[in-house]
């Protein structure tokens, strides 16, 4: 049976910025470098761990390789139809556990005090 | 300079400090032929090793990936382990697996090779050999060298599982 889209939730922090990146299309280097610029320095991937998810994630065809003539060293990457909507449901799934647990934490911090 | 040394497959991380601590001594790791590493010696440089267990089939495309993010490939054994070095000079990261679950990838990765590779050359074979018996001396060496092996092969399978469970993490 095919898997879903919310199948694959919750995503690891590495693989949320992961496909995050992959808004524009990317090859690995170009990933590492947004993944550490959108998490202002402090989600850095390493090249092991991020050759192994992308060989992950376009096995379960959440992603897909795109040949560019103009550099055919490198391997480009760019979302599916189902990354995009994984990583959709996923960040609503996180609104939702924020906005559900707000004012409780908010309460909790106040009580600390 | 040549160094004779065999390290299994669990072992891989002890292998990277080796030869990280072999070149802050000034001898690099060049070089692997079945069991010997090859060392240049050179006082002047210092590089961090690391090893990554990885079946790809563009590997071009892999190497000139790693060399974009700042790690020179030295070489392969198998064309499974494929050892990187960058200068410890520079700053950077210290590892190329980030997180514990790709860490426990790469030793499922390990795993599944050499299931295969003990079925194929070892089990395989050794049927064979069994069910030809004749008792001739070559077939008796043969079973030796055979059970010799499966044992090492056992005692990898169980060091790896291990080291898979280690690295699993409880989603809590």
């Amino acid at each position: 049976m095919k898997k879903q889209p919310d199948d694959f939730l919750p995503l690891s922090q590495a693989t949320f910025y992961i496909l995050l990146s992959l808004r524009e299309t990317r090859h690995g280097y170009s990933i590492m470098q947004d993944v550490e610029l959108v998490s202002n320095g402090v989600v850095k991937i390493g090249p092991g761990t991020l050759y192994g998810a992308l060989g992950k994630l376009e096995k379960q065809g959440v992603i897909k390789q795109i040949r560019l003539d103009e550099d055919a060293r490198r391997k480009y990457y760019a979302l599916t139809e189902v990354g995009k909507q994984v990583l959709k449901l996923e960040f609503e799934r996180m609104q939702k556990l924020i906005q559900n647990s707000r004012n409780f934490i908010c309460e909790m911090e106040s009580e600390d005090q | 300079m040549k160094r004779f040394r065999l390290f299994l497959a669990p072992d891989v991380k002890k292998e990277e400090a080796w030869l990280t601590e072999m070149s802050e001594n000034g001898l690099h790791f060049k070089k692997y032929r079945l069991g010997v590493y090859y060392f240049e010696e050179d006082t002047d440089k210092s590089y961090i090793y690391q090893i990554d267990f990885q079946s790809m089939n563009d590997k071009t495309e892999y190497l000139q990936f790693y060399r974009d993010v700042g790690w020179e490939p030295v070489d392969h054994n198998f064309g499974m382990f494929h050892y990187f070095r960058r200068n410890a000079k520079e700053s950077g990261a210290d590892k190329i697996y980030s997180d514990a679950s790709s860490v426990k990838d790469s030793y499922q990765r390990m795993l599944k090779f050499y299931l295969i590779i003990f079925v194929a050359l070892l089990v395989l074979p050794m049927s064979l050999t069994i069910s030809t018996w004749g008792g001739f001396l070559i077939q008796k060496i043969l079973v030796c060298i055979d059970v010799l092996l499966i044992i090492v092969y056992i005692y990898m399978f169980y060091a790896l599982r291990k080291k898979i469970k280690f690295y699993t993490q409880d989603v809590l």
